[in-house]
C-alpha cells in the first residue's frame, strides 16, 4: 500500500500534467484566459491536496469534539488560500473564472477516475 | 442617514458571502471531524495499519470537502462581483449565498460517514482496503448530489437576468428558490451519507457481500436524493416562471412560503429513507441471500417516508400555481 506521499504524488502530477495538456490546447485555440485559469486552478488544488495531508496528523489523536475543531480551522486556512485564485480570476480578465473552478476540483477529478471506472461487481486487488 | 440602492445591494452580497461559506464549512468540518474521530478508533485498533488509514483518511477528506468548496467559489464570486444597482439584485446575491451554505451542510457531514467507515474497515479487513476505498468514493460522491444542486441554483440565480421581471413578487420568488434548493439538499446529503456509511461497515464485515452491498447502496442512495431532486424543482419553477407585477405583499408571501415549504419539508424524508436504506444494506451485509426482500421493503419503505415530501412539493405548487 502506498504511503499518503506517493498518494500526493501520484493524483497531484496527474492532475497538473492534464491541466497543462488542456490548457495547452486551449492556448493554441486562442483561449489564453481559459488555459491560465484551468493551470492556477490546478495549483491551488494540488497545494490544498498537500496541505490536507499534513493537518491530517493533527486531528487524530484527539476526542471528537476536538478533531472537529482542528478540521474546522484548518478548513478556513486552506479556503483563504484556495481563495487566491478565484479572486485573481474575478478581478483580472486575463484569467477566466469558470476553468479556476474546474482546476480547484482536479484533484478530486482524478481520484474519481481512478476509482470509479470499475464494474460494481470486479473486485479490486488491494495495493 | 439615507442609503442608497448600491450600498443595500453590497450589504447583501457580504452577507449572502458569509453565510454562503459560514454554513458551507459546517458541514465539512463536522463530516472531517467525524473521519478523523472514526480514525483514531481505527488506529487504535490496529497501529500498524496507520498509514493505510491516513491515506484512506485523506483521499475520503479530499472528496467529502467538495461541497464547502463549492461554497467558497459561491462566497467569492458574491464578494468580488460588482452588481447592478436595482432592488432586485438585493434578493439575487441574498438567496444564492442562503442556497449554496445550506445546500453543502448535507452533503458535507454525509460525505465524513462513509470516509470514517472506510478508515474503520480498512483496520477490521486490510485485504479489502481498495475496495473499501473505492465503495467509500462512490457512496460519498454520490453525497456530492445535493450540494452540485445547490451550486447550479446559485450560479442560475447570480447569471439570470430579472431585471425585466416586476420587483414586487419576483424578489420573493427568487429567494423561494434558494430556500428549496438549500434546504432541501441537507436530508438527502444527511440521508445518503448514512446509508453509504453502513455499506462500507457491511462490507469490512462481510467481504462477499460487496457486490450486493454496493448495488443496494447506490439504489438506497438514489431515492434519497428525490426530495432533493422537488427541491430543485420548484426552485427552477419559481426562477423561471414569470410572475404578474403586483403591489399587493400575499402573492410574494405565497412565492416565499412555497420555497420554504418545499426546502424544510424535504429534510425529514431524506434522512429517514437514509434510515431505511441504511438498515437494508446492513441486513443484506448479515444475509445475503434476503437482499431481494431486504430490497423490496427498503423501497417500500422509503415509498412511505417519501410521502411528507410529496405533501410538501403538492403544497407548494399550490402555493406557486393557485393561490
Amino acid at each position: 500500500m502506498e504511503t499518503i506521499k506517493q498518494t500526493q504524488k501520484k493524483y497531484g502530477s496527474r492532475a497538473m500534467s492534464l491541466a497543462i495538456i488542456v490548457a495547452m490546447g486551449l492556448i493554441v485555440l486562442g483561449e489564453k484566459a481559459a488555459g491560465k485559469g484551468l493551470i492556477l486552478g490546478t495549483l491551488f488544488s494540488v497545494v490544498n491536496f498537500i496541505l490536507i495531508g499534513a493537518t491530517l496528523p493533527r486531528t487524530v489523536g484527539h476526542k471528537k469534539r476536538a478533531a472537529i475543531l482542528i478540521s474546522f480551522v484548518s478548513l478556513l486556512l486552506r479556503y483563504a488560500l484556495l481563495a487566491i485564485p478565484i479572486v485573481l480570476a474575478i478581478k483580472l480578465d486575463q484569467i477566466n473564472i469558470f476553468t479556476v473552478i474546474i482546476g480547484i476540483f482536479m484533484i478530486q477529478l482524478m481520484i474519481l477516475v481512478d476509482h470509479l471506472p470499475l464494474p460494481l461487481g470486479q473486485k479490486r486487488a488491494s495495493s | 442617514m439615507t442609503i442608497d440602492v448600491q450600498t443595500w445591494v453590497k450589504v447583501a452580497a457580504f452577507t449572502g458571502g458569509g453565510l454562503a461559506m459560514g454554513l458551507g464549512a459546517i458541514g465539512a468540518a463536522v463530516g472531517e471531524g467525524h473521519t478523523a474521530a472514526q480514525a483514531n478508533i481505527a488506529i487504535s485498533r490496529t497501529p500498524d495499519m496507520s498509514g493505510d488509514i491516513f491515506k484512506s483518511m485523506l483521499v475520503g477528506q479530499a472528496v467529502a470537502e467538495s461541497a464547502s468548496i463549492f461554497a467558497l467559489v459561491i462566497a467569492m464570486i458574491l464578494l468580488f462581483t460588482d452588481y447592478a444597482s436595482s432592488y432586485i439584485e438585493i434578493s439575487v446575491v441574498l438567496s444564492a449565498g442562503i442556497c449554496m451554505g445550506l445546500g453543502a451542510i448535507g452533503s458535507g457531514i454525509g460525505s465524513g460517514y462513509p470516509a470514517g467507515a472506510a478508515c474503520v474497515g480498512i483496520a477490521r479487513q486490510p485485504a479489502m482496503s481498495g475496495r473499501l476505498m473505492t465503495n467509500m468514493l462512490i457512496g460519498s460522491a454520490v453525497c456530492q448530489t445535493p450540494a452540485i444542486f445547490s451550486l447550479v441554483t446559485s450560479f442560475i440565480i447570480l447569471f439570470t437576468d430579472f431585471s425585466g421581471r416586476p420587483i414586487n413578487p419576483t424578489w420573493a420568488a427568487i429567494v423561494g428558490a434558494g430556500l428549496a434548493s438549500g434546504f432541501g439538499g441537507i436530508g438527502s446529503g444527511l440521508g445518503g451519507g448514512l446509508v453509504a456509511e453502513t455499506s462500507c461497515d457491511g462490507i469490512a464485515r462481510q467481504p462477499e457481500t460487496v457486490t450486493p452491498v454496493t448495488n443496494v447502496m447506490l439504489l438506497g442512495q438514489a431515492v434519497t436524493q428525490t426530495t432533493a431532486i422537488y427541491g430543485l424543482l420548484v426552485s427552477f419553477i419559481l426562477m423561471f416562471k414569470t410572475f404578474e407585477a403586483t403591489s399587493a405583499l400575499a402573492p410574494a408571501a405565497a412565492l416565499l412560503s412555497a420555497g420554504i415549504c418545499m426546502g424544510i419539508g424535504a429534510i425529514g424524508p431524506g434522512i429517514g429513507e437514509g434510515f431505511t436504506a441504511r438498515s437494508a444494506v446492513d441486513g443484506i451485509a448479515r444475509n445475503m441471500n434476503a437482499t431481494a426482500e431486504l430490497t423490496r421493503i427498503m423501497l417500500v419503505g422509503q415509498a412511505v417516508a417519501e410521502s411528507t415530501g410529496i405533501y410538501s412539493l403538492v403544497i407548494a405548487l399550490i402555493l406557486i400555481f393557485v393561490v
